[in-house]
């Protein structure tokens, strides 16, 4: 490929690489894990693109490709679709013991167009929870009155995923209105384990199944431009209760938050934006588990740079929704550089994130790399 | 910008390892179920159980037990050779046959158990009659038994001599590998150790006396085997069944008539084996009597039928992890330490009482030790057995007790049966229970 060259061959060779990446193992449309939701539905995940993860999630609310609202549809004026994925290195602290994790999620994909000059109609998938996560027990336990050393494994691999379909109109220069409707789905695959020091008298027990887990949502929200360099944003979101299902029997139902959030963007001249972005979402109203949070998070970021290589930076913080005792926070530092190529038909966004999660008994440690690709064949 | 994309894809994708599994912090960061393990002993689970003998006779065991354990058993080994061609033919194509003239025999018994701590222990060869057969009691043999001594060999003796290598098969494979030796004596009896010791080929240089050629027997011969010793007088002889029987080797010559052949008068050497067309063994006290008990072993050989009552949720709802059979035995088996025994337990493939057919998956087998003067709870670990009927509801769940290797021996063991409600079989199931998956 090079620079300049507008045929368009390449988009489309990406695109289709988009294409294989909707199709990848579900277990994979992660976002990133934590211990923090083992003991809660799972680790909500980002609705960001690269662009807006690397603003630390502040320009999600401007962003077409960030599946976080649906009035932001309406800026596409051709065709397009983006891709998200990422590598995370993740170190733990739990209560003095340490381990390191690793994982490569595909956590977000949108792809959209216009129907009409004011309608845009867009679509894809995010991640609603990660349940991706592995614990190791080593234990002993008196069986037939001898101490019998013993190693539980419980695993659990997949993520429940958004499915998005939403529309977005233009109702006046200023104004936009987009609408959402949400197809929560996914599995995992789980396994319980129990294996003896002891295997000549002992037999290793295995368990294994599948949840598949169910709901629906529905979104909406208002963008409106104060000014001309000016943007403000709303959104809200509401789901049914999530359905958990082993073997076609319902094991589970559990009720999912309301999500609301405000964000401001301004222009500050033709190479330089500032966002900033405020989430509310009631989680403490999942009646099951003993400890959910409500969360408040907020973030702020800048992108600075020519639109065809930016530089962006940005500042998150909040809380999880899950975790013991007082409520886990999440602070988090990303940066990022943008590309375009094929003539803007393409663009390519890299990035960096720094996460730090607390909370009682338990510290994470999180870095990520982000790769992002965006195609308007 | 090609190079770029791809070595950016590249990076995602060599990026594509999960290690998502840590140390548990638990309960705090743990899933809400546990792995939850429980040990039940199920004391009225098995029942129906009974016992039937006759499954393997004396006559068809892999060994003849020999023994003089006074208060305890005496035990007789007995055999009868095939019949011997007592002429040979002279001429090919002539029906003129001429007698041959015995010269000396080579006789063979295989010790395929003993007891190495016996001290003395000494083997005597007895005739019996060659009529000697199934129907045979230790009462009928008895004067046989109590007749002229054949022959007799001191094994401690011979054992306790200088070894003998022969220097032709010094340097043998088998030798080597086994560390086979051979030992002689002054009345012609040769000892070879062989398979490392565990069996002990024993020779007799028998003349025409010990071994004669009768005509009117066709050459039959019927030997009977005794065994004394300061102590622990215990062994097992090898029959036909387990390929290792007493073998007989007739050397003889005859004289070739002037009437036939172009070389008359001339003397021809020759030679012939016997192997046993029966073997047997016969003990006092016999066997006794099935009663109320669960007998195992003794001749003809007794089983055990014992039936499991599965409750549904040993079926379902969990794991087993470990499963053992508790049998409580009603005494201490009697005899020499090398008369210990296995007790094998085996699936039935349908229950059928007596005639079950028996599984022939051995990896479900279980089995364990017996030892002489034990009076111990028996412990038999049945865990995959278990695991396949929790699995699989259409398996009979039932199994067999059986002796290992059966009818060999006159040890029998008997265990208190269901009839006996403090002291009845019980089963002692480990298992685990189903993980609540699905929930937070």
């Amino acid at each position: 490929v090079t620079v300049g060259r507008s045929d368009g061959r390449t988009a489309a060779a990406l695109l289709g690489l988009i294409i294989l990446a909707t199709v990848w193992p579900s277990g994979r449309l992660a976002a990133q894990d934590s211990q923090f939701g083992i003991r809660g539905l799972g680790t909500p995940g980002k609705l960001e693109s690269v662009r807006a993860r690397t603003t630390g999630g502040a320009f999600a609310p401007f962003d077409a490709f960030s599946p976080l609202t649906d009035a932001v549809l309406a800026d596409v004026r051709r065709m397009s679709a983006s891709f998200t994925s990422g590598a995370s290195w993740r170190s733990i602290d739990a209560s003095g013991v340490q381990s390191s994790l690793r994982g490569t999620r595909f956590p977000a994909m949108v792809i959209a167009g216009p129907v009409t000059r004011r309608i845009v109609v867009g679509g894809g998938f995010s991640t609603y929870l990660d349940r991706s996560f592995g614990v190791v027990i080593n234990d002993t336990i008196d069986l037939r009155g001898v101490q019998q050393p013993i190693t539980d494994a419980i695993t659990s691999d997949g993520a429940i995923a958004d499915l998005r379909i939403a529309v977005a109109a233009r109702l006046h220069s200023r104004l936009a209105l987009g609408l959402g409707l949400h197809r929560i789905t996914g599995s995992t695959r789980v396994n319980a384990t129990r294996s003896f020091a002891d295997t000549a008298n002992y037999r290793t027990s295995t368990a294994r199944d599948e949840v598949a887990y169910g709901a629906t949502g529905g979104s909406a929200s208002l963008l409106f431009d104060v000014t001309s360099d000016l943007r403000v944003a709303g959104w809200f979101r509401t789901d049914s209760r999530l359905r958990a299902d082993v073997g076609g029997h319902t094991v589970a139902e559990n009720d999912l938050p309301l999500t609301y959030g405000t964000g401001l963007q301004w222009r500050a001249g033709a190479q330089a934006s500032v966002a900033g972005s405020l989430t509310w979402r009631n989680w403490g109203a999942v009646q099951s588990i003993a400890n959910a949070h409500d969360t408040f998070n907020w973030s702020v970021g800048a992108e600075i740079g020519s639109p065809a290589s930016p530089f962006r930076f940005g500042l998150r913080g909040g809380q999880l929704p899950f975790g013991v005792g007082k409520t886990p926070t999440e602070v988090g530092y990303s940066a990022g550089l943008g590309r375009q190529f094929s003539g803007g038909r393409g663009r390519l966004d890299i990035g960096l994130e720094r996460l730090q999660r607390s909370g009682t008994g338990l510290n994470e440690r999180v870095w990520t790399f982000l790769l992002g690709l965006t195609v308007r064949p | 910008v090609t190079r770029q994309l791809a070595f950016l894809f590249l990076l995602a994708a060599a990026a594509c390892t999960e290690q998502v599994t840590a140390p548990a912090s638990c309960p705090n960061f743990c899933p809400t179920d546990s792995i939850a393990i429980r040990d039940t002993i199920f004391t009225t689970i098995i029942e129906r159980d009974s016992s039937f003998r006759g499954y393997v006779p004396s006559y068809g065991a892999e060994a003849m037990s020999v023994a003089d354990l006074p208060g305890i058993v005496d035990s007789r080994a007995f055999f009868v050779l095939s019949k011997a061609a007592t002429r040979v033919t002279v001429k090919t194509g002539d029906t003129t046959t001429t007698p041959i003239i015995p010269d000396s025999v080579r006789f063979r018994l295989s010790i395929v158990g003993r007891d190495t701590l016996a001290t003395n222990l000494r083997i005597r060869l007895y005739h019996v009659p060659i009529t000697s057969d199934s129907s045979s009691t230790f009462a009928s043999l008895d004067a046989a038994f109590n007749g002229p001594v054949v022959d007799s060999v001191n094994v401690s003796a011979l054992l306790a001599s200088p070894a003998f290598i022969d220097t032709v098969q010094a340097d043998s494979l088998e030798r080597r590998f086994y560390g086979d030796t051979t030992y002689r004596d002054g009345g012609g009896h040769i000892l070879a150790v062989r398979d490392s010791g565990r069996i002990l080929d024993l020779y007799f240089h028998l003349d025409t006396v010990q071994a004669p050629v009768v005509e009117a027997d066709s050459g039959q011969l019927g030997f009977g085997v005794r065994v004394a010793a300061d102590s622990l007088a215990s062994i097992a002889l090898g029959t036909n069944e387990a390929g290792r029987p007493p073998f007989l080797q007739r050397f003889f010559h005859h004289t070739i008539p002037d009437t036939v052949s172009t070389q008359p008068d001339s003397s021809v050497s020759g030679n012939q084996t016997q192997t046993p067309l029966f073997d047997s063994f016969v003990f006092d006290p016999p066997s006794p009597a099935l009663d109320s008990n669960l007998a195992v072993g003794g001749v003809p050989a007794a089983r055990a039928l014992l039936r499991v009552a599965m409750p549904a949720f040993l079926h379902d709802s969990i794991d087993v992890v470990r499963a053992t059979l508790i049998l409580v035995p009603v005494s201490a088996v009697q005899g020499a330490p090398s008369d210990s025994f296995r007790v094998l337990a085996r699936p039935v493939l349908a229950d059928l009482g007596a005639k079950s057919p028996l599984g022939t998956n051995s990896t479900q087998y279980g089995s364990t030790a017996i030892h002489i003067g034990g009076s111990d709870t028996v412990n038999i670990e049945l865990t995959n057995l278990v695991r396949a009927w929790s699995l699989d509801t259409t398996m009979a769940t039932a199994f067999i007790l059986g002796q290992v290797p059966e009818a060999t021996s006159y040890t029998e063991i008997r265990f208190y049966s269901s009839r006996a409600p403090t002291v009845r079989p019980g089963l002692h199931v480990t298992y685990v229970k189903r993980f609540r998956f699905g929930e937070p």
